[in-house]
């Protein structure tokens, strides 16, 4: 729906970081991955750890990379295809403080807030696969990777999106996902039950970690998003065409290592690279430079034949105010309207740019991230909805809510046509009066303390999380 | 006369100009200003106005940037002069800043760097990927007041404390300051550390209270 380069200028972009791969490189810090590339045909400078990719390895990648690929869940039923031209949100990503539901006071997030969010995520229609919300500070850092992954499993049906931190760790939540699909040869047939993300450090640098894991995935074939991480003005141009141009480097850099390690891993290709405000020296992520980025990579990635994935919707304000939800309503809506496959933070139950959890600002999202999933539907023109029968029918006199052909007609298109929000106030005064007067933060703290009375998503089978806490067991003491 | 060389210090400083800097640092041996004072009246004066007005959301980060290599350009034209005559330049007080091993993240760690020398301090910016004993090494030889840690990666602030026992372990009075996108300040206080800072104007604002503490 939106378009914002030309083909000339998608082609321009595309040149240029044809060129910095090549002339610049990347800098990997890891012996293996540059290995694997020099042994290809890049040029790698060993002690500088820098490779220089040449754009036919580039074109070799993008034959094995594929445009849409399946993600698997707990409940096949929430199975989807990423790539097959819907746009699919999750959730937010890793506050360390949560303002608490119960006393409204801003404190350190701990393991039950990941729980309660991750229901959370597993009750709002809005959120197709879940990503961590929270990272506990109430967790041991060598089991932190692997309680939350078992948290998540036991808390959605839902696809889950793990946090990999440490390859030691990453390996273990592997073993964790092996234990829900059955079994090693089951979870090498079905790797995408979970799927995770990587950034880099810009700008133009890779940490050895980061590169093992790509290579932990690609050994898999487990999907991941690699998504450039550059803040504009600092670790990256000022410029937003030579932030696109750095960050088209730095993700194909790992698109090539993945394909050549592992052909045919899927790789979700994205960023949540946004501006440094220069007057307050801060990421900005509800800017609207925030947009351009993501509208503009996801046409590279189009052009590329490989499916975008955005961290669209961030919201910097600290509360849950009119700044928050405009901030995430237009960075999630400009992604949605350009055609990104995957707006993460999509409804974003964070503020403060991923700092501090609030469970009312996930609840405004959800309604924020479903409008933006209707007007993504757009309007359905066929010969039975362009309604001219209808229309003659109750001609002058008449009208849609007396007629019985109509109300027939409308009975059957409603679900289709209108999209009903959750907590949106769109009641008369006297009715809204009635009810307490109550504003939008006010009644998502009431109905988010409804679902997490109410809703209950199945247990996990017993003998499956008995061997997952067994890992998680068996680490700790190693430690 | 002298007055007018600070004031030429001080809007070189203020506009960026290294290069006028320079020319007034030059002007100001020239005509026998003391070198102490065209920086506390000229340089270092246009600098913390430059600071001040980025605290405020006035002035680009940029700006202060560049404002800040204009008044390094001046005093190292300045430094030779003042060793001369055995004085020292009057600080806020010696910083080592660098983001801890196994981190190579560089961005806030340098923004914190520029407001701690808009506000007086001397920095030494020892990079990326540094390991405890170099941190309390170059401390202990810099003769410095504050150790400032950065980490951005959950599984590298261990690291912090790390520094930190090191610290104590040396017996020498060294502040730690730790900052960086996944640490807060209950992870601050646990693991000992004198000051916390989520952003670089409150970084700096730390610093100097530290040194107030320190006397």
């Amino acid at each position: 729906m939106l378009s914002l380069l030309t083909k000339n200028e998608v082609e321009m972009i595309h040149t240029a970081s044809m060129e910095v791969l090549e002339r610049v490189g990347v800098l990997l810090q890891n012996k293996k991955a540059l290995d694997i590339l020099e042994e290809n045909g890049a040029a790698v400078e060993a002690e500088r750890h820098v490779v220089r990719i040449p754009e036919y390895l580039v074109r070799d990648a993008l034959k094995y990379a594929p445009s849409r690929h399946r993600m698997y869940s707990r409940n096949p039923k929430y199975d989807f295809t990423i790539g097959d031209g819907k746009p699919y949100f999750t959730n937010a990503f890793g506050a360390h403080y949560t303002i608490d539901l119960e006393t409204s006071e801003r404190r350190l997030a701990t393991l039950k807030d990941l729980d309660d969010f991750t229901i959370l995520s597993d009750f709002y229609p809005t959120v197709d696969y879940v990503k961590p919300n929270i990272m506990p500070q109430d967790l041991s850092q060598d089991v932190l990777q692997q309680e939350m992954a078992l948290s998540m499993f036991k808390n959605t049906e839902k696809h889950c999106s793990m946090l990999a931190l440490t390859p030691e760790g990453w390996r273990d939540v592997i073993e964790m996902a092996k234990i829900l699909v059955g079994g090693e040869d089951e979870f090498l047939n079905n790797p995408a039950i979970i799927d995770t993300g990587f950034n880099n450090v810009p700008p133009l640098k890779y940490s050895s970690d980061i590169i093992e894991m790509v290579l932990e995935c690609a050994k898999y074939r487990i999907p991941f998003d690699i998504s450039t991480g550059a803040l504009a003005s600092a670790s990256g141009p000022i410029t937003l065409a030579g932030m696109l141009v750095q960050g088209i480097v730095e993700n194909h850099a790992v698109l090539v290592l993945t394909q050549l390690v592992g052909p045919g891993t899927p790789v979700m290709w994205g960023s949540c690279a946004t501006i440094l405000d220069q007057r307050h020296g801060t990421a900005a992520y509800g800017s609207p430079e925030n947009g351009l980025i993501h509208a503009a990579l996801v046409q590279m990635a189009k052009y590329y034949g490989i499916p975008y994935y955005g961290a669209a919707g961030v919201i910097d304000s600290k509360v849950p105010d009119a700044q928050a939800a405009y901030e995430n309503t237009m960075n999630a809506l400009i992604s949605t309207l350009a055609g990104a496959d995957v707006i993460h933070d999509g409804v974003y139950g964070i503020l403060e740019a991923g700092i501090t959890a609030s469970f009312e600002q996930f609840a405004i999202s959800n309604d924020i991230c479903g409008a933006i999933k209707r007007v993504a539907r757009g309007i359905r023109v066929t010969e039975e909805t362009l309604a001219v029968d209808i229309i003659e029918h109750v001609g002058h006199n008449k009208n849609h809510l007396t007629d019985d052909t109509a109300l027939m007609f409308t009975k059957k298109h409603i679900a289709e046509e209108q999209w009903h929000p959750w907590i949106t106030d769109r009641s008369s005064r006297p009715d809204w009066e009635a009810r307490g007067s109550k504003d939008i933060v006010e009644r998502a703290r009431e109905r988010t303390k409804k679902i997490l009375e109410t809703h209950e998503v199945p247990p996990l089978d017993r003998e499956v999380e008995t061997k997952m806490v067994k890992i998680i067991k068996k680490r700790a003491k190693k430690s | 006369m002298t007055t007018d060389i600070f004031e030429e210090l001080r809007t070189a400083v203020v506009a960026g100009n290294t290069d006028k800097a320079e020319e007034a640092a030059r002007k100001a041996l020239e005509f026998g200003v003391p070198p102490l004072e065209a920086i506390s009246k000229g340089l270092a004066k246009g600098v913390r106005e430059v600071g001040d007005k980025f605290a405020e959301g006035d002035v680009y980060l940029v700006e202060l940037i560049v404002s800040g290599k204009a008044m390094k350009a001046g005093m190292a034209i300045l430094l030779p002069a003042i060793k001369a005559q055995s004085k020292e330049i009057e600080r806020s007080g010696t910083v080592v800043i660098g983001t801890v091993e196994g981190d190579i993240h560089s961005i806030g760690k340098d923004m914190v760097g520029t407001l701690l020398e808009a506000n007086g301090f001397q920095v030494i910016n020892i990079g990326e990927d540094v390991p405890a004993s170099v941190f309390v090494d170059t401390a202990v030889k810099e003769k410095a007041d504050i150790i400032g840690l950065s980490a951005l990666l959950t599984s590298s602030m261990p690291r912090q404390r790390d520094v930190i026992e090191a610290v104590k372990e040396s017996g020498h009075d060294i502040k730690v300051m730790i900052g960086g996108a996944p640490t807060t300040k209950e992870w601050a206080d646990e693991i000992g550390a004198d000051g916390w800072a989520g952003d670089a104007v409150t970084a700096a604002r730390k610093a100097k209270e530290l040194m107030e503490a320190k006397g």
